[in-house]
This record gives structure tokens, C-alpha cells and sequence, in this order.
């Protein structure tokens, strides 16, 4: 077995003949690859020899969480949650509703949902020359699964709550959903942490929309101040369908998150994002929306601030495929640089091979306005309360757009904190 | 896209043909021997030969790139003649003992040379596959202290000057083919502006590839001193060759206190055939240093020739309130590719920079901006505008950016924009409405797309660029 999978304990085999094929086929996959250098163009700013100098250990099960533990990141509107605690699935946390909506781990429906498992599993992110997220099915035991069928409204947002709890552990975090025609949903995917020591989170999360099909997806990243993630997350949208995402990323030592969105006809999707770091973090946002066929709609509007000596990237590519006419693209970038050992590399690419688009993209980068913190100033706000209130509304207008109330309360609140503690 | 229009896109390259002149051609291949052999048919000193070699050294460690969004074979470098220069080569002290031939290709090419240099008062120093033959207007330079001379006149004449900034800007290892040209160069263009000069006139070089299969590998170097000013054109037109040509030039630019460098160039090489079969590569390295305070070097660009045109002049901004621009047109037709932009690098205080970069692409072609605006942390107040535009024309064509901004100081000011469009099927029927046919209108808006940066080209390029965009890109819209 290739290195990378070293001592990670082979995963039982299924009953599902394809399942194991699956898992064999990203095996082979994570032994042609190596994890990238900042030599590979996709990973020039962000540097993981940190990671390969750490050694990690797969998830113990014997955590045993009670419900009091994870109160303070219940989410008062979500109905439905699955917890994974280092990984694994916490039946006795989670909660499951499934009067409108088919949801449940992986394991519990593998056999009678196989048909449509086997179809859209691993389909949408690719193992092949893909190492985190071969090595993510390499070692797929169990994933939050998430079926709306045609026509479902689920009015409650779906909670997917992944913990950390041990230290020097990798675990693989996946997630799929599949909605069928014209249903509407709103699914929170959110990582945490109730320890600050070393881990590793290498999550995998496809989303599959049919025709007319409506989702959003917030996606939270708050882990530990030394932890590694990197995920990589798929959304493949059928004519009509819609997909909005909020993706926060405030914690980990670094991170890595890479969005793929497939848009077909008429299909619409905004991609937005925070990145709001500081001390040595690094965080690192690429996003590729694929215009593959004619009249989808785009909207990306990323965000990052930056304090400390941390470092953030974002690479965000547009495609535009022949044929793709009427494509209608905005992407726009900004970012604060609080102090003067903060830095940000940003690439926001266009490839454009049709004449028939309207596409723009716009970045900014520089601190906050003097004449603004002056006119605060000139209110009787003091200059720190000044930059702290500036710094926050730069990063409310991406938290705004998260259609969940009191999750996007309780990160205006985060946000407030750690703009007060950074300056 | 209406075969009136379709026709106009199509228009053959107009300056095809090759001019009977014997040629000094030095036979294919590239090793040690190759380069010492240049290096005493020019009659150079041991510090320039030392140079090639030590770069020759550098050029055999390093691999060919291929990052850059281009598709072509695989260029063979030992299947090339590193050497052509036409036999004839004699000391003229004016244009009428220029051997007619000559005269009469620049005719063909619509560049009366001494017409030009009586009407526009530029003095031309004719680069002619590698030997300048002819220099012109001198003497008026000389009486302000301006040099203004082929390379290896300048090696022969003023060595000090030479070996003090040859490779400062662009070392010999810099890249793959910036070490290829520093190895094995054969001539190109001196020019050195004295402490305090404004340059009286526009100074001007026409580069002009003849010889079949011989790379051409020319190397300029302006320098311009304290306080001192100069305006520098370049202008190249190539033949219709079938075989693609490798053309891999260095260009460096020293801009001392207070010293200006603005620097043109019109580029209508021969780009293949409809089919993309043959035309020139077109990879060349460009930098220029702001080296003192408050000096300035601007770059103004219009790119229409060239299979392959590979290139990111750019502005080290070295010394504090130093300024870099870079104005770029690139037109690709049929298969052209081109990956173009700039690189801006702040280093010292109140630094700024302008980018504007226009990419037309039609037929099969994909032009690409590629550029980056590095921001270093000593590089307070730093200020960057960036623009990149693209106009599609034709469903086959590609357009694509590629901006990178690295910023490390927080009191810096970036801006990048980008947006992408069309000639639109109502801006033609307005223009129709008119009484406009089809070729003028698109004439005309693709000139307004594109007068930001003809607006930076001294007048008598503008004109040759407006008139360049026209025949060669009218009509490609329906």
C-alpha cells in the first residue's frame, strides 16, 4: 500500500460490490499521486509541508460525546442533524425527521438506497488526480446522506455537524445530496472543534440538483487553531436548478477548500465566501464555476480579511464552454489587509470560449478608509470602535447572505469578537 | 458572420515576400562552438563572450517552459541557424549607398525610410535580419550626447557603458529564452540618454526577420540617466514563411532619478496562414528597471502578428515614487494564440502602476491576459489600477485572464478589473441605421475599444495601428 495510506486500516468490505470497487479504484488512484508541492500551479500559495511532517492516526470510536456538549453549536431552526464526531457517525446526537426528506448515514441506507448511490457517489469529485479526495473514498466509511424527493419543500434547514474531538487524527468527513425536481432545501455544513491540538480534516461533499431544483448550502468552517482542513466540494446543477452557497472559513492553521460548480441551461448559482483569518493562519479558496451550456446565470462575491500575519488565497476561475451563449458572470474579490504583515495572493481567472457571455470580474484589495474611520471619529466613535465597526460590515455583506437566523446571528457575533480582539 | 465581413477577416498578410538578398547564414545547431563562433564574427571582447557562455551554461540547465496557454511542436533548437547576416555588410555614410533592394523591401512594406524620416523626424536604426546596415540622424543625436547605435557598435564603441547594464535588468539565467538570447545574440539596439537630455526626437528601429529558419535573437538595451527623457519605437513586419520562425528578443530598459523611458511597439508579424500553418513565435522578454526616484518607464503595446505571441513586459519599481504603465492591444485571428500581459513589481515607497490591457480575439484564436502585480512588503503607499478587457468575435474564439495579485503591505491600494464582450448585433444595426456599412462600423468600435492605448502611441504609430486593427480585423462580426 502507497504511503499516504499507511497505517490507515483498511475498511471492511460491503455487501455492495460496487462500493468496494469504488474504494478500490481511489486506492489505486491515491498510489499514482503524491500530496502537491507549491511547485503544482493549483498549489502555489499554500505550502502543506506542515502537514506531511505531522503524524496522524485514523479516528478512535471511543469518544462518547453527550448531548450538552454539542449545545453551543445546535442551530435552533434545524429540524433534521446528523453528527459525526471525529468522523464517525453519532447516532444517539443526531436527530432525524424523515417525514418530508430521506436522511440518515450512509450505512443505514447503502442497501436500500443502492441504485441511486451507486449513481451519484464519488461521481461528482473526481479521485483522479484529486490525492485529498482519493484518499477521502479510499477510506469512505460512512457519509451524511441527504434525498429530497421531486417536489419536497423542506422548510427547516438540514444540520450536518462534524466534530473534532481527538488529537493527531485524520478523518474524512463526506457528504452527498441528492434532490430531485423542483424540491427546496437549506443545508448547513458545519465543521468544529472542542480542543485545540493538531488534526486533520479531509472532507468530500457532492451535491447533485435536478431540474428546477433549489438549495442552499452554508458551509461554516470554525476548527481548531492548529488543525489542518481541506475539502473539496462538488455541485452539479440540471437545467433550471438553482444552487446558492455561504462558505465562512475562519478556523484551521491552514485551509484548503475547493468548490466545483457544473452549471447546465439556465441554471443559476452565487458562490459567496468569507475568509476571515489572523495570527499565522492560512486560508485558501478556490472556486471553478464551469459554464458548460447556454443562458446559466453566475454570482460570486468573495471576501477576506486579514489580520496578523496570516495569509489568505483565492482562485477563482469562471469557464465559459463553446456554446455556453447568454452566460451571464460576475465575480468580484475584496480584500482588508489589517496590519502590515498580513498578505494575499488572488487570482480571479476568466476562460472564456464563447462570444455570446457577459462576463466580469473586478478585485480590490486595500485597508480600511481613512476618511470613513475619520468620520466615525468625527461622531464620537472612538478610532478602535471606528475600525472594529468597518471591519465588521466588510464582513457582514457575505454573512447576510446566509438564509439561517440565528446561525447567521451567532457569526455576526463571532465576527464582532474577533474584529475587537484582532486590533 | 456575413461573408462580406468573413472576407475582410480573411485578408492575406500583405507584407509576404522575401527579399532576394545574400545571406551569411551560419549552419543549424546550437553548442559551445556555435557561441564562440558568433562571438568572433562579431569581433567581440572576452567580458561579452564570457557572458554568453556563462548564460549558454545557465539556458543548458533549464527546461523548456510550458506553462503558458499556448499550443505548439515542440521547437527543436539544434534544427535552427543561430547566425544570418547579410554578406554585403558595408560602412554607409548615406541612404543612397544602401543597396536598392533593401530600399525597395521597406517600399513594399509601406515604410519609405528616409520619406519617414523627413516627414516624422525619426531617426531608424534598420535592423536587417540581425546586422544594422543602416543608422540614421546621428549626428543630430550626437550633438545632444545621445547614442544611438546597433549593439555591436555600441560594444565596440562604448564597452564600459555596455558591460555596466548589459544583463542588470534581465540576468543571463533569468528564463529559458531570455538565457537562449543572452547565449546567442546576435545584434540589436543601443541606446544611452545622457544625465539631464530630453531626447530631441522619437528614436525608432524597424526589426525585420528574412532569412528562412534563422532564429532572430536580438537584444536592445536603453538606458536612460538622471533627469534624462526618451521616446522608442519598434515596429516589425516579417515575411510569409510556411516554416514557423522562432523569434526570442531581450529588451531592457534602465530608467536612473528622475529619468522617463516610454517605449512603443507595433507587432504584425507574419501569423500563418488561415489554417495556423507556419508564422513567428514570438517569445520575448521585456523588463525595465525603475531604478532611481520619481523615474518612470511606460510600455505601450499593439500586438497583431505572430502565431504565437508570448510576452510580459514589465516594470521593476525599484526606486520610491517611481511609476510603471503598460498598454497593451493583442488581436489574434484564425489560430493565433497569444499570452500577454505585464508584470508590475512594487519594491520602493508611493510606487504606482497602470495596467490597461485590451484583448481582441476572432476566427479560431485564444488571447490571454496574463499579469501579475506584486506588491513587496518595503512598498508603502503603493497604488495599483489594473484593466483587462476582452472582445469575442466569432464563437470559435477564446478569451481568458489570468491576473495574479500578491499583495504583502497593508497600506497598499489594488484594483483589477475585468469584464468580457461582443460587438453587439444592435450596436451594428445602429451603425447600419446610419448609413455605416459593416467594415467601418467595426472599424470604428473595435478603435473605441481600443483608445486608451492608441491615445499612448506617438502619433505616427497610432495611425499605423488604427490602419493595422482595420485590415485585419474588419468585418468579423455578424
Amino acid at each position: 500500500m502507497h504511503s499516504l495510506l499507511a497505517g490507515q486500516p483498511g475498511v471492511a468490505t460491503s455487501k455492495q460490490a460496487w462500493l468496494n470497487k469504488l474504494r478500490s479504484s481511489a486506492v489505486e488512484s491515491v498510489s499514482e499521486l503524491t500530496i502537491p508541492t507549491t511547485r503544482d500551479e493549483e498549489w502555489r500559495f499554500t505550502d502543506l509541508t506542515m502537514l506531511t511532517k505531522v503524524s496522524l492516526q485514523p479516528a478512535q470510536t471511543s469518544v462518547k460525546l453527550s448531548a450538552a456538549d454539542i449545545q453551543r453549536f445546535h442551530i435552533k431552526e434545524a429540524e433534521n442533524c446528523l453528527v459525526f464526531v471525529d468522523g464517525v457517525y453519532a447516532a444517539h446526537l443526531s436527530k432525524i425527521d424523515n417525514s418530508l426528506i430521506i436522511l440518515n448515514n450512509l450505512s443505514s441506507l447503502v442497501d436500500s438506497q443502492a441504485a441511486l448511490l451507486q449513481a451519484h457517489l464519488a461521481q461528482q469529485v473526481a479521485s483522479a488526480g484529486n490525492v485529498f479526495a482519493a484518499l477521502n473514498t479510499a477510506q469512505l466509511r460512512d457519509a451524511a446522506v441527504i434525498m429530497l424527493p421531486r417536489d419536497t419543500q423542506a422548510k427547516a434547514p438540514v444540520h450536518l455537524l462534524f466534530i473534532a474531538t481527538q488529537k493527531e487524527v485524520v478523518s474524512y468527513p463526506r457528504t452527498l445530496l441528492l434532490a430531485d425536481n423542483g424540491c427546496e432545501a437549506t443545508v448547513i455544513e458545519d465543521y468544529v472543534s472542542l480542543q485545540d491540538e493538531t488534526y486533520f480534516t479531509n472532507a468530500v461533499t457532492e451535491f447533485v440538483l435536478a431540474d428546477n431544483a433549489r438549495i442552499h448550502h452554508v458551509r461554516v468552517q470554525r476548527e481548531g487553531v492548529k488543525a489542518f482542513h481541506i475539502a473539496n466540494c462538488a455541485a452539479t446543477l440540471s437545467r433550471g436548478s438553482n444552487y446558492q452557497s455561504v462558505n465562512i472559513a475562519m478556523g484551521a492553521r491552514i485551509s484548503r477548500y475547493n468548490l466545483n460548480v457544473k452549471l447546465a441551461e439556465g441554471a443559476e448559482c452565487s458562490a459567496d465566501g468569507l475568509a476571515m483569518i489572523s495570527g499565522r493562519q492560512l486560508a485558501d479558496t478556490h472556486t471553478c464555476i464551469d459554464h458548460a451550456q447556454p443562458h446559466a446565470i453566475s454570482r460570486q462575491l468573495h471576501k477576506c480579511i486579514v489580520g496578523g500575519g496570516a495569509h489568505a488565497v483565492f482562485n477563482g476561475k469562471i469557464m465559459v464552454r463553446r456554446g455556453a451563449h447568454h452566460t451571464d458572470s460576475e465575480q468580484s474579490n475584496h480584500t482588508l489587509l489589517l496590519t502590515d504583515k498580513a498578505h494575499i495572493d488572488t487570482k480571479p481567472q476568466l476562460e472564456i470560449f464563447n462570444d455570446d457571455v457577459k462576463c466580469t470580474h473586478g478585485a480590490t484589495i486595500g485597508q480600511l478608509d481613512k476618511d470613513e474611520v475619520f468620520y466615525l471619529q468625527s461622531r464620537g466613535v472612538t478610532h478602535e470602535h471606528a475600525r472594529n465597526m468597518l471591519t465588521y460590515a466588510f464582513g457582514a455583506e457575505v454573512i447576510e447572505r446566509i438564509p439561517v437566523a440565528s446561525l447567521k446571528h451567532s457569526l455576526e457575533q463571532t465576527v464582532l469578537e474577533q474584529t475587537s480582539a484582532k486590533i | 458572420m456575413s461573408a462580406a465581413l468573413q472576407n475582410i477577416i480573411n485578408q492575406p498578410y500583405k507584407h509576404g515576400f522575401v527579399s532576394d538578398i545574400e545571406s551569411d547564414v551560419a549552419a543549424k545547431g546550437l553548442d559551445e562552438s556555435t557561441i564562440r563562433m558568433i562571438s568572433a564574427k562579431r569581433g567581440e571582447p572576452e567580458w561579452l563572450l564570457d557572458f554568453r557562455l556563462k548564460s549558454f551554461e545557465a539556458w543548458l540547465k533549464m527546461t523548456e517552459p510550458t506553462w503558458q496557454n499556448a499550443h505548439y511542436p515542440k521547437i527543436d533548437f539544434q534544427a535552427i541557424s543561430y547566425y544570418s547576416a547579410p554578406k554585403q555588410k558595408p560602412k554607409l555614410k548615406s541612404m543612397d549607398e544602401v543597396d536598392p533592394e533593401l530600399l525597395r523591401t521597406f517600399e513594399k512594406l509601406g515604410v519609405p525610410l528616409h520619406e519617414r524620416m523627413a516627414l516624422a523626424g525619426v531617426a531608424v536604426d534598420v535592423i536587417f535580419d540581425s546586422v544594422s546596415v543602416a543608422t540614421t540622424y546621428k549626428a543630430k543625436l550626437a550633438e545632444v550626447g545621445v547614442i544611438f547605435c546597433s549593439f555591436s557598435e555600441a560594444v565596440k564603441d562604448y564597452p564600459e557603458l555596455v558591460q555596466k547594464y548589459l544583463g542588470t535588468v534581465i540576468p543571463s539565467g533569468d528564463n529559458f529564452y531570455a538565457a537562449l538570447n543572452s547565449a546567442v545574440f546576435t545584434d540589436g539596439s543601443f541606446c544611452f540618454i545622457p544625465k539631464g537630455v530630453k531626447c530631441p526626437m522619437d528614436l525608432s528601429t524597424y526589426f525585420r526577420i528574412n532569412t528562412e529558419e534563422s532564429g532572430q535573437f536580438e537584444r536592445t538595451l536603453i538606458v536612460a540617466e538622471e533627469g534624462a527623457s526618451v521616446s522608442y519605437l519598434e515596429g516589425c513586419t516579417a515575411p510569409a514563411f510556411s516554416s514557423n520562425q522562432l523569434h526570442a528578443a531581450v529588451v531592457e530598459l534602465v530608467a536612473l532619478d528622475n529619468a522617463d523611458i516610454k517605449y512603443s511597439t507595433v507587432q504584425n508579424w507574419y501569423a500563418g496562414d488561415e489554417n495556423g500553418v507556419g508564422g513567428v513565435y514570438n517569445f520575448v522578454t521585456k523588463r525595465g528597471l525603475a531604478k532611481g526616484v520619481n523615474s518612470r518607464i511606460s510600455w505601450t503595446q499593439v500586438e497583431t502578428g505572430s502565431a504565437i505571441t508570448w510576452k510580459y513586459p514589465s516594470v521593476v519599481l525599484l526606486g520610491d515614487n517611481s511609476v510603471g504603465e503598460f498598454y497593451s492591444v493583442a488581436l489574434t485571428n484564425h489560430y493565433q494564440q497569444a499570452d500577454t500581459g505585464t508584470k508590475m513589481i512594487h519594491i520602493g515607497k508611493n510606487t504606482r502602476s497602470t495596467i490597461v490591457s485590451k484583448g481582441i480575439s476572432a476566427g479560431k484564436s485564444n488571447n490571454s491576459y496574463r499579469g501579475l502585480v506584486k506588491i513587496a512588503p518595503s512598498a508603502s503607499g503603493a497604488r495599483n489600477y489594473s484593466q483587462c478587457d476582452s472582445m469575442l468575435i466569432g464563437q470559435d474564439s477564446g478569451a481568458h485572464t489570468f491576473p495574479y495579485i500578491d499583495v504583502r503591505n497593508n497600506t497598499a491600494k489594488v484594483e483589477h478589473e475585468a469584464s468580457t464582450s461582443k460587438i453587439g448585433e444592435d450596436q451594428m444595426f445602429y451603425f447600419a441605421q446610419r448609413g455605416i456599412d459593416a467594415e467601418a462600423a467595426v472599424s470604428m468600435i473595435i478603435n473605441g475599444f481600443c483608445k486608451d492605448v492608441f491615445q499612448q502611441l506617438p502619433l505616427e504609430f497610432a495611425v499605423e495601428a488604427t490602419n493595422l486593427l482595420s485590415f485585419k480585423l474588419e468585418g468579423s462580426v455578424g
